[in-house]
């Protein structure tokens, strides 16, 4: 399912521990999602779903929550 | 260094040669304890705020103060630190020229210096924040090795390198993110020594830094036009592999140097010095910047100004073989 | 200071600046650096007799005080005081100047002569001070920096990058000697690029600042050795150029000259008059 694609690709790129992951993480909020982690992260979800995000969305992506938001405008179904 | 696999290369890829350049000198401290970073009001911007946050005691930001920054990490290496200073290019390397003459040159005191985003990347601030001169000038300082590596691979690589060789290193970043990847696996890497990427007859290209992933295209274009084309990745500008040089002046009809750096003074000029101690050595094309500063732009932009883009490249050579 | 330590710099002074006048003779016509040599003297004497912890069994280890002489066109007082300790030989000091020698006009770098760093490029020693300092509080060690910059010298953007940077950082373990005798090359301060009020500029940029007379050994060595603070400390020691023999004093001819042997002889002549 891809939320839980979405999930799991956020605790791998951002090497979060699962016990710490929650869906309310931002950027810039917890040390692992800092400028490179989003970097990581982008690059994670690009390749995992095959797209390819576009500048302004790379700098919307403040949060997870968001983040489905922008993913849907791809075509990313988390129904 | 952690293993190196394609995971690592596409994202050091994606991020580009200065975030790169900041996690591996987070990788390489947990094994080089002495390890130590001075920088000048530049942490994110070298991909250095994790370091900043999870090493800080190893970590020093002077503030916009590059001569000062050069003697603070003498100061530090002289007791024994393993230094790392960074901060963009032309003020890493020309603002605080003679400090690095004076401390790596003549007291060879040894530091690895890293050079931001070097050549055109950032036009778009204008040529005070490019940097096309810069080889040039510290190539005349002895005691320095300058490195420019092709992609983010090879900027890990080089700066492990770099920490162990026996003398200050200049390691001089180009490109911005997604940064084409030459090198798609792990492979041997040693100050000094070029790297033949593809084999030919016709045509040796010499290049360096970001240039040498044009170099690669414009290579394919020739091929089609029937010219082969030996492409080298002369990563190390100095000092430089004397031998590969010799090899291609061998059999090569035409040689050519592709850099994001000036003709007068950087990689062009550094081959021209061999060649005219060969016999007969073949032409030399020396393709870069040709002495002058445009109006700034993107680094697209500026490429095509100064025709690096691959298909210049490869009319050029083109134009040099008829 | 006790009076024999007092006694111990003000001997160490006098030697100094018999030393420095025959290194001036030594140079011959290649000619040395007199006057800013000669206005460091009494500041080296309490730094080496009394302050630092550095002397002829030491001066490799990695325990001992460092001093950085940025001002490095005033390396004869430095050779002097090397020979002095015993590190650098007397046939040493006779080739200043000379071909091919380990003492040129400006220091060079050589750690079997005690020589840390290659001065005379003004406005580097203060820096290289700092990373010192850094490092030895780093690695928890209790050793302390000296630099000795001169006032034309604070002409340099590069100081005040430094002078910005310790403070910061809070070395105090690290202090500045600035030689204020008040000349550079071509003229005064004040005819070249003036520079007053060096004690609230250093002051202002958040240093320990004490003003001193540069030739009164027991105010230097106090200031020297006070140590009372988070902050690294600057000594602005008033001097006078030249100081010692009655012909270079304030004259700024002294700078760099050639010394004659008649001009010789007749400084050995008063000097041996003063003892």
């Amino acid at each position: 399912m891809s939320k839980e694609k979405y999930t799991s690709i956020f605790i791998e790129t951002l090497a979060i521990e699962k016990s710490k992951f929650n869906e309310n993480i931002k950027y810039n909020e917890i040390p692992e999602w800092d400028s490179i982690g989003h970097m990581t992260l982008m690059s994670g979800l690009e390749e995992g779903f095959g797209i390819s995000l576009e500048t302004d969305d790379i700098v919307d992506f403040s949060s997870y929550q968001k983040g489905i938001e922008i993913l849907e405008k791809y075509k990313v179904s988390f129904k | 260094m952690t293993e190196i696999n394609k995971k690592k290369i596409d994202l050091w890829s994606n991020i580009g040669s200065r975030a790169t350049f900041g996690l591996a000198a987070l990788e390489l401290e947990k094994k080089i304890k002495e390890l130590f970073v001075v920088t000048c009001d530049v942490s994110t911007s070298a991909g250095l705020d994790r370091f900043r946050k999870q090493v800080p005691h190893k970590y020093v930001d002077v503030g916009i103060s590059e001569q000062n920054m050069i003697g603070v990490a003498s100061g530090l290496s002289t007791e024994g630190f393993k230094v790392i200073t960074t901060t963009f290019a032309p003020f890493q390397t020309l603002r605080c020229c003679e400090q690095i003459k004076v401390n790596q040159g003549y007291m060879k005191t040894k530091i690895v210096m890293v050079g931001l985003a070097s050549g055109l990347v950032l036009g778009a601030l204008g040529f005070t924040h490019c940097s096309i001169e810069e080889v040039g000038v510290l190539r005349s300082i002895p005691n320095l090795a300058i490195v420019s590596p092709a992609d983010s691979l090879e900027v890990v690589k080089s700066l492990e390198a770099a920490l162990n060789y026996e003398s200050s290193v200049y390691i001089r970043l180009t490109g911005g993110s997604q940064s084409p990847i030459v090198n798609s696996e792990d492979y041997k890497f040693e100050i000094g020594k070029a790297i033949k990427l593809t084999d030919g007859d016709d045509v040796t290209i010499f290049s360096c830094g970001a240039m040498v992933h044009n170099s690669l295209e414009a290579a394919l274009i020739l091929k089609k036009n029937d010219i082969s084309c030996r492409v080298v990745n002369m990563h190390t500008i100095k000092p430089v592999d004397v031998d590969s040089i010799k090899e291609s002046a061998k059999f090569s009809k035409l040689i050519v140097t592709v850099e994001e750096h000036n003709i007068i003074g950087g990689l062009g000029s550094a081959i021209s010095e061999e060649l005219t101690k060969i016999k007969d050595s073949p032409k030399l094309l020396r393709i870069g910047i040709n002495d002058k500063y445009n109006k700034g732009g993107s680094y697209t932009y500026l490429q095509k100004i100064y025709e690096l883009l691959p298909e210049q490249i490869s009319n050029k050579i083109i134009k040099n073989l008829t | 200071m006790n009076n024999l330590e007092k006694k111990n710099a003000i001997d160490l002074a006098k030697k100094l600046r018999k030393k420095i006048l025959d290194l001036s003779f030594y140079a011959g016509s290649s000619s040395s650096h007199f006057g800013g040599a000669l206005s460091s003297a009494d500041i080296v004497a309490s730094l080496f007799g009394e302050v630092m912890n550095f002397n002829k069994k030491n001066f490799k280890s990695s325990s001992r005080d460092r001093f950085i002489l940025s001002k490095g066109h005033g390396c004869m007082v430095y050779y002097a005081v090397l020979n002095i300790l015993g590190i650098i030989p007397d046939e040493k000091l006779k080739t200043f100047e000379k071909d091919s020698s380990d003492l040129l006009g400006h220091p060079v770098k050589n750690s079997e002569i005690g020589i840390d760093f290659s001065t005379g490029s003004l406005g580097m020693g203060l820096s290289l001070g700092i990373g010192l300092s850094l490092a030895f509080k780093r690695k928890e060690m209790k050793n302390r920096v000296f630099v000795l910059v001169g006032d034309g010298e604070c002409n340099e953007g590069s100081i005040w990058e430094s002078a910005l940077c310790a403070p910061n950082l809070e070395l105090n373990n690290l202090t500045v000697i600035i030689d204020h005798n008040n000349f550079q090359q071509t003229g005064s301060n004040d005819e070249i690029m003036s520079i007053k009020n060096l004690e609230s500029k250093w002051s202002s940029f958040n240093w320990n600042t004490i003003l001193v007379d540069g030739h009164d050994i027991n105010k230097l060595t106090t200031a020297l050795k006070s140590n009372n603070s988070n902050l690294p400390k600057a000594i602005i020691a008033k001097t006078i150029k030249g100081k010692g023999f009655s012909f270079s004093e304030n004259n700024n001819d002294w700078h760099h000259k050639v010394m004659t042997n008649k001009t010789y002889q007749e400084a050995k002549e008063e000097i041996s008059k003063n003892d």
